[in-house]
């Protein structure tokens, strides 16, 4: 028998009990179709996550401290030059200071490496006052494409008096037009920890916050541009409102914040920066920045060593997912074994037929097995319509709901080609084997009990 | 009865064993047919006609003994092979037609060239041309259930013959017809082995019949040969 006969044979068998066709076809319609429905939306969702991953580029950063024990710790005991208690005391630990950030940004594929460098400030312009934390940002960083301005500029030099703010902490501090607030005084008041005797005094005598062994130091700082709020972030940011040049906050008393250990140390001791951002041009160059990094003596973290992490939960998402579309295959495979044992018995005789002109045990198998593959085909087919058209109405349902909350339209659903091939190639696959046994039976028909006459 | 006849039947028995209760069907029969004759098989029911045309036309195994068709023994093939054989060999008619119901008569005749890898337009050209050799050039469109008994033997008959078969097995051809039907029938099959040099067994209770038409005639009795008489030698 030829392909096209099989073919022809199945789909002629199939036209002449429509109603049959349809119903089992629709079971497996709806059991692919709520598979494919529930990978398109865990694809959809790992293309969500991805897609905003890149666009905030969180796999391009590098988050760079020095490496061995203490971190921090150990770069600013080489630079204060103290005793250490243990180990080598030739050992070469990198330090970060700004030669080796000019020599970060010569290695090929960085784009720009800056300190990562936070400190609390209550901020007051006018009569309102916000709290928040201060980056401090040198000026090429706040000058290069890394930042939306709004209004003004960047500040002139890393010595310059000048801060940048957000855009949103500008609306908080009651300010709508972004033109409005540049050159304006704003006042940078910083909070440290003070251990001397005045405030210990303060501490053991005082009332209520005066209790607390802090002092305040007021800045003043003119505004020479409003930018889009972001984080100068490593691989996770953490946005801040107020930027300023290393030059000026070097002179600032305040309490620098880049890991939980900053938060013992003293103030004067941080001298060095206790950790570097370095941002790779392409998420392709990150492994080999990273490299060049470590070869450096410097430790590194990436979100990019994380992915392997994400994928391997998406792959157990998908894995859920697939679970729970298996019962709907399942449901649809026993209407396929019960249409074919049904049509195999009704077409009893007409396997005799076939046997008694010569078709071989093969030849029958084969001419059922085309039937319940066809049934599969029109399943896969039909079930990836269905599948595109129940998520394209959840999709605008959701969004609907969404855009009254002003959340941008998100595509919940994602139909990559070879998930549909797959899908259609799957019910094609499931339908064979939900016809093995049925189309053995009829393969098994003795001809002569088929054929004697009644 | 030349013992190198085109079919050679030699010691055939078949016995059904439903649990303990053994039915010999078929009993050591030995019978030899030459090309192109007309065999005719009376008996009683339940003598074994039907169990001698099934073992005959490769549809069943027998229990012992064997048979030759032409240069092959049919008895040593492999299953495969036993549908190659009833493929391109015999061709065969029973009692209650077996047409498919849901076919058109072209479409029935045309069926078994499905299984003979003849291409579509090839399947329908020769369908209708041997439709035509039964007279019913003007009924290919119908559907079984819309033609008389006689025509849907005739289309059976057609059926039968279009792999171009050597030998043709009827099993009572004429059970379900009247008996002028039933003779316009078994004429045919005398025209078409005249024509063709087909071989034909065929089964009927009708001995009348099997005497105006055949060449030779078995009675079979509880299972065995009980006689094998020539009615006309040959031409
Ligand atoms: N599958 C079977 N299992 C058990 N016994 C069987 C089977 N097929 C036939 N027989 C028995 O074998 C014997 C011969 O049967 P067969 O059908 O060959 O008779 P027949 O001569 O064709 O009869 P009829 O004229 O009624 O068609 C009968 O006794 C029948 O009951
Ligand atoms: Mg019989």
């Amino acid at each position: 028998m030829r392909a096209s006969d099989y073919v022809g044979h199945a789909w002629a068998n199939l036209w002449k009990k429509k109603l049959r066709t349809v119903l089992t076809t629709g079971g497996v319609v709806i059991g692919v179709g709520s598979l494919i429905c529930m990978f398109a939306f865990g694809q959809g969702i790992q293309r969500n996550i991805k897609d905003r991953f890149n666009e905030l580029e969180l796999f391009n950063y590098i988050n760079v401290t020095p490496r061995s024990g203490g971190g921090p710790r150990s770069a600013r005991l080489r630079r204060h030059a103290r005793p250490q208690p243990a180990g080598d005391p030739n050992e070469s630990v990198a330090v970060l200071d700004d030669d080796l950030l000019e020599e970060l940004t010569q290695i090929e594929g960085v784009e720009a490496a800056y300190p990562e460098m936070r400190f609390p400030a209550q901020i007051r312009l006018g009569s309102r006052e916000q709290f928040t934390l201060v980056q401090v940002v040198t000026s090429k960083a706040c000058g290069s494409a890394l930042v939306q301005l709004r209004a003004g500029r960047a500040y002139a030099s890393d010595d310059a008096n000048e801060v940048m703010v957000s855009d949103s902490l500008l609306r908080r501090l009651n300010v709508t037009q972004p033109e409005d607030a540049v050159g304006r005084e704003i006042e940078i008041r910083t909070v440290v920890l003070d251990f001397s005797l005045q405030s210990l005094a303060r501490m053991a005598f005082g009332r209520g916050d005066q209790r607390l062994p802090v002092s305040n130091r007021v800045y003043s700082f003119t505004i020479a541009g409003v930018l889009e709020r972001m984080g100068f972030g490593g691989p996770l940011p953490i946005r801040s409102d107020a930027f300023v040049p290393p030059g000026a906050a070097a002179g600032m008393r305040k309490l620098v914040l880049t890991g939980v250990s900053d938060l013992f140390q003293l103030p004067e001791e941080t001298a060095g920066y206790s950790a570097v951002t370095v941002k790779v041009a392409s998420t392709r160059q990150v492994m080999s920045v990273k490299a060049s990094l470590e070869e450096r003596g410097l430790r590194t973290f990436a979100l990019m060593d994380q992915l392997e992490e994400m994928q391997k939960g998406f792959i157990i998402m998908d894995m859920f997912l697939l679970a729970i579309g298996m019962i709907g295959i399942a449901v649809a495979s026993l209407g396929i074994v019960n249409t074919m044992v049904m049509s195999i018995l009704e077409r009893y005789r007409e396997i005799g037929v076939m046997k008694a002109v010569g078709a071989t045990d093969g030849d029958v198998q084969r001419i059922f097995l085309f039937e319940s593959g066809m049934i599969g085909l029109l399943g896969g087919v039909f079930g990836l319509a269905l599948a595109w058209a129940v998520s394209f109405v959840i999709n605008q349902v959701v969004n609907g709901f969404a855009a009254r909350e002003g959340v941008p339209f998100i595509q919940y659903f994602s139909f990559p080609w070879w998930l549909c091939l797959s899908g259609i190639g799957f019910s094609i696959l499931v339908s064979l084997l939900a016809g093995i046994y049925p189309t053995r039976r009829a393969a098994r028909v003795d001809p002569v009990v088929a054929l004697r006459h009644d | 009865m030349d013992a190198d006849g085109f079919i050679q039947i030699e010691g055939l028995t078949k016995v059904y064993s439903s649990g303990p209760v053994e039915v010999v069907a078929l009993r050591d029969a030995t019978i030899s047919i030459g090309r192109g004759r007309f065999v005719g098989v009376t008996g009683t029911s339940g003598s074994g006609k039907s169990t001698l045309m099934n073992l005959l036309g490769g549809l069943d195994t027998p229990s012992a003994g064997r048979i030759r068709v032409d240069d092959r023994w049919i008895s040593d093939l492999s299953k495969t092979d036993l549908a190659l054989f009833r493929r391109y060999t015999i061709g065969m008619i029973f009692q209650s037609f077996n047409l498919i119901p849901s076919y058109s008569a072209v479409e029935n005749v045309a069926f078994p060239l499905l299984f003979a890898d003849v291409a579509r337009k090839e399947r329908i050209r020769r369908a209708t041309e041997l439709l035509a050799a039964v007279g019913l050039e003007a009924r290919g469109h119908h559907l079984p259930s819309e033609l008389s008994g006689g025509e849907q033997q005739r289309v059976a008959v057609a059926r039968a013959l279009v792999n171009r078969p050597a030998i043709l097995l009827a099993d009572e051809p004429t059970g379900n017809l009247d008996s002028r039907t039933s003779r316009q029938i078994v004429r045919m099959l005398f025209d078409l082995k005249t024509e063709r040099g087909l071989t034909i067994v065929m089964i009927s209770h009708e001995e009348a019949l099997l005497r105006e038409f055949a060449d030779e005639l078995i009675r079979l009795q509880d299972g065995a040969v009980l006689s094998h008489e020539t009615l006309r030698d040959r031409p």
